[in-house]
């Protein structure tokens, strides 16, 4: 497996290695994209703790001087929004453990997709403690993880699953399994995204966001030398979290709430 | 002693009522101390609750002096566009920056963290939370409150961090109008014992804060005993189960310990789903028992009471208790004590029962039979009663009402005697000699003399025609004046002794009385040639009676 370059250093550095390790990588390409419609991606955490239901704030009011259609709590790509490179065969799982930290109310990637097997490695970069558990999951059962302390999980096949935190609310993590996937890239703020080395062959980009996948699929094939998909990929067509009741037309309204 | 008694009765009642009122005065006050601390303690969590806004809203105003600052806009704006790391010029930039202004903030309003964050929710900058100072890649993005000052909102929000309890604000750091923020600058206020006391002295509210099953800060008026807050750690369990807690985060009145009122009220912001929260709590001043009112009295307590009023009172209950006691027991024992007395001189022979009343008539009755039977047994008799001295005392059929038990088997000698016939003579001197106890029994008169319940006769002895008549229509000595005077006396006595003996008295007239009187009188003068005779009632077995004794003076 191969991670794309946005990623921290230690999270590039395991499947860089893993990536050494596989034979063929002399075939390997350079695939760079781009995705937009980033700005409809609605982060599903922080759309719920805006609403006076989850009894969150005492008070949540606008800056006026920001435009009220920048105010809708869209997703920060670079962590939340994950490309996934669908091979046509299935894919071993790297040797090394996958690197995800925690710290400061999320985890780095928010939304991963690895292939079957791959063990996940989680890194608690906070001064305080967290308590992870996989939602439904008697296997990742909730467990204290001190500050720079870590703890490792397998995910136990195919499938989407969420990662909580019983000390921190506003922390929710997905794992997607998916037996295809070679690799996956994260874009930056501006959309752009790139696979590293891709091995050559067919290849299907998805993109995935909180857990599931956004936006229609892009066939490419991987040749011997780098790849530009031209036409960007569109993450528009499913968003998980409900529009900012915020937005255009209803900017400036103030929330009050507690007790 | 019946009104004694009753007032005895009367007393003890009053008595037990009035410890029975009290007890229900104690229970009312302590109810009423409840109430009122469950009543104040809603008030309570609205003072508290509304604290902790306006304290948010007035430290997010503290953090548009930092959000302006140049420095730190600029600072933060190059971490922005860093895409893989904080540059340490800005980071060092930004701190010092960041350091000048909380600073500058003035001391109620300082936090104890600023941070300084960019565009993709790294710190550049801090000040305070040490803990994080040298983690590399420290961040703050994923929080809500930072992402929506990421986004252009300003609002608060309490975290739950290491256990401990943060309320945090934050506000965007702008560089241009309508564009998406550079960054964000984040305030932080730990919840301690130093914020609690502050927030109480604000509110007056006795306020404990409580994150992950413990008590983190706590605060209370000088009134107010802080070591009470610590029972709410007990009782959190209990109120994570709270249906109520569980929905609109906030419970109703819990008492604790009985005169511990709380309200727990879940804390808004992330520590809502972290079961964090403050609890407001009063102490009800309660009693154990209305003896503890002595203790707690205050002058104007002790002025409200009516206190003459209530001293008329237990005055007018003594005084009746007193009046009683005497009407039954001073002066019947005095009256006992004197007819004695005059029974000691020899002034009298006998007590005169019908003088007393209740146990001492009683007495007095037993006490003048002894006299008789003791006087018996010494061979003498003190005085004679009718039947004593005139034998069988016939029963008269003219003067019904006037019948003696036990004599109407002799009751035609009698009635002979009385007429002296020459055919059936008697010898009156000498009446026949009864038997000894008999004799000296003191003859139940009154309970023969009565007007509609004669006792069943005995056996009349047959007698000569008409002889009865004879005896009936002897003329007798007409009485003197003063002693019709004293018959009359005797006959009022007579009739008022039957009726409290519940006897019948109908029919009885004093003319009927007065015949059988004049002809025992005739009788006894005639037997002992004595003066005058003097009757006497009293009470033998119940019953009226009625005696004579012959008066030789």
């Amino acid at each position: 497996m191969r991670l794309a370059r946005r990623l921290p250093r230690r999270l590039l550095a395991l499947p860089l290695l893993a990536c050494a390790l596989v034979p063929g990588l002399a075939l390997a390409a350079q695939v760079k994209g781009r995705v937009v419609g980033v700005e409809k991606l609605l982060n599903p955490v922080w759309n719920e703790a805006k609403e006076l239901s989850a009894h969150r704030f005492t008070f949540r009011e606008p800056s006026p001087t920001v435009r009220s259609d920048l105010r809708n709590l869209t997703a920060y790509a670079p962590k939340e929004v994950c490309i996934a490179a669908i091979a046509e065969g299935a894919q071993p799982p790297p040797t090394l453990p996958l690197l995800v930290t925690v710290g400061g109310g999320r985890t780095t990637p928010v939304t991963l997709v690895v292939a079957a097997g791959t063990r996940v490695h989680f890194e608690n970069r906070d001064p305080f403690p967290h308590r992870l558990y996989g939602v439904g999951q008697a296997s990742f059962s909730p467990g204290d993880t001190a500050s720079l302390a870590s703890r490792d999980w397998t995910p136990p096949g195919p499938g989407r699953y969420e990662v909580r935190d019983e000390l921190a609310p506003s922390l929710r993590a997905w794992i997607v399994v998916e037996p295809l996937v070679a690799a996956v890239a994260y874009p930056a703020r501006d959309g752009s995204f790139t696979f590293a080395n891709l091995a050559a062959g067919k290849y299907t980009l998805r993109g995935y966001f909180a857990g599931n996948p956004v936006g229609a699929p892009r066939a490419v094939e991987v040749g011997a030398g780098n790849l530009e998909v031209k036409d960007a990929l569109a993450l528009t067509e499913a968003a998980p979290a409900p529009p900012d009741k915020a937005a255009p037309g209803k900017a400036g309204k103030k929330h009050e709430g507690g007790n | 002693m019946v009104l004694s008694r009753f007032w005895y009765l009367v007393l003890a009642l009053a008595l037990g009522a009035s410890a029975y009122l009290l007890f229900v005065a104690t229970a009312v006050h302590n109810r009423e101390a409840l109430r009122a601390a469950r009543e104040g303690l809603q008030p309570d969590v609205q003072v508290v609750a509304s604290y902790l806004r306006d304290d948010a809203r007035r430290r997010s105003s503290l953090l548009i002096a930092p959000s302006l600052d140049e420095e730190i806009r600029s600072q933060v704006a190059k971490s922005s566009a860093a895409a893989d790391k904080v540059p340490a010029e800005a980071r060092d930039k930004a701190r010092s920056a960041l350091r000048k202004q909380g600073e500058a903030m003035p001391a109620d309003g300082r936090f104890d963290a600023l941070f300084a964050v960019d565009a993709a929710g790294r710190v550049v900058a801090q000040t305070g939370f040490d803990q994080a100072a040298g983690l590399e890649g420290f961040e703050l993005g994923g929080y809500p409150l930072v992402a929506d000052a990421l986004h252009g909102w300003v609002r608060d929000d309490a975290w739950v961090l290491g256990g401990r309890i943060y309320r945090v604000v934050a506000r965007p750091i702008e560089l241009e109008a309508g564009a998406l923020p550079a960054g964000a600058i984040v305030g932080a206020r730990i919840v301690d014992d130093t914020f609690a006391r502050e927030l109480s002295r604000r509110t007056s509210a006795a306020v404990g804060f409580y994150a992950a099953g413990k008590r983190v800060a706590s605060g209370a008026p000088e009134s107010f005993d802080t070591g009470q807050l610590d029972f709410i750690t007990n009782d959190l369990a209990a109120v994570e189960r709270d249906p109520a807690y569980k929905d609109k985060g906030l419970t109703d009145v819990r008492v604790l310990h009985g005169d511990l009122a709380v309200i727990y009220a879940r804390l808004p912001g992330e520590a809502w789903d972290l079961g964090a929260g403050f609890a407001v709590a009063r102490l009800a001043h309660l009693s154990a028992s209305p003896l503890e009112f002595e203790s707690q009295k205050t002058e104007a307590d002790k002025a409200a009471v009516p206190m003459g009023p209530l001293g008329a009172v237990a005055a007018a209950l003594a005084l009746i208790g007193l009046l009683f006691s005497v009407l039954e027991h001073t002066r019947p024992l005095h009256a006992f004590r004197s007819e004695v007395l005059r029974l000691a001189k020899g002034e009298i022979e006998q007590l005169t029962a019908s003088r007393f009343r209740g146990v001492y008539r009683k007495i007095a009755s037993d006490l003048n039979d002894g006299i008789e039977k003791v006087a018996a047994k010494g061979g003498g008799a003190r005085r004679a009663d009718l039947e004593q001295v005139l034998g069988p005392i016939p029963t008269q059929p003219a003067m019904s009402a006037f019948a003696f038990p036990g004599a109407a088997d002799a009751s035609s000698d009698v009635a002979a005697t009385s007429a002296t016939t020459p055919s059936a003579p008697r010898p009156l001197p000498v009446a026949p000699p009864p038997p000894p106890m008999r004799a000296l029994e003191p003859t139940p008169i009154a309970s023969s003399i009565s007007s509609s319940a004669p006792p069943p006769p005995r056996p009349v002895p047959p007698r000569p025609p008409g002889r009865a008549e004879e005896a009936d229509v002897e003329p007798s000595t007409q009485p003197l004046p003063e002693e019709m005077a004293e018959w009359l006396g005797v006959f009022d006595e007579f009739v008022r002794v039957k009726q409290q003996c519940s006897e019948p008295t109908e029919g009885l007239t004093f003319e009927k009385f007065q015949v059988t009187l004049r002809k025992n009188r005739d009788a006894l003068v005639q037997k002992h040639a004595c003066r005058r005779v003097k009757f006497t009632v009293y009470v033998k077995e119940g019953r009226a009676a009625l005696k004579a004794s012959p008066v030789r003076e």
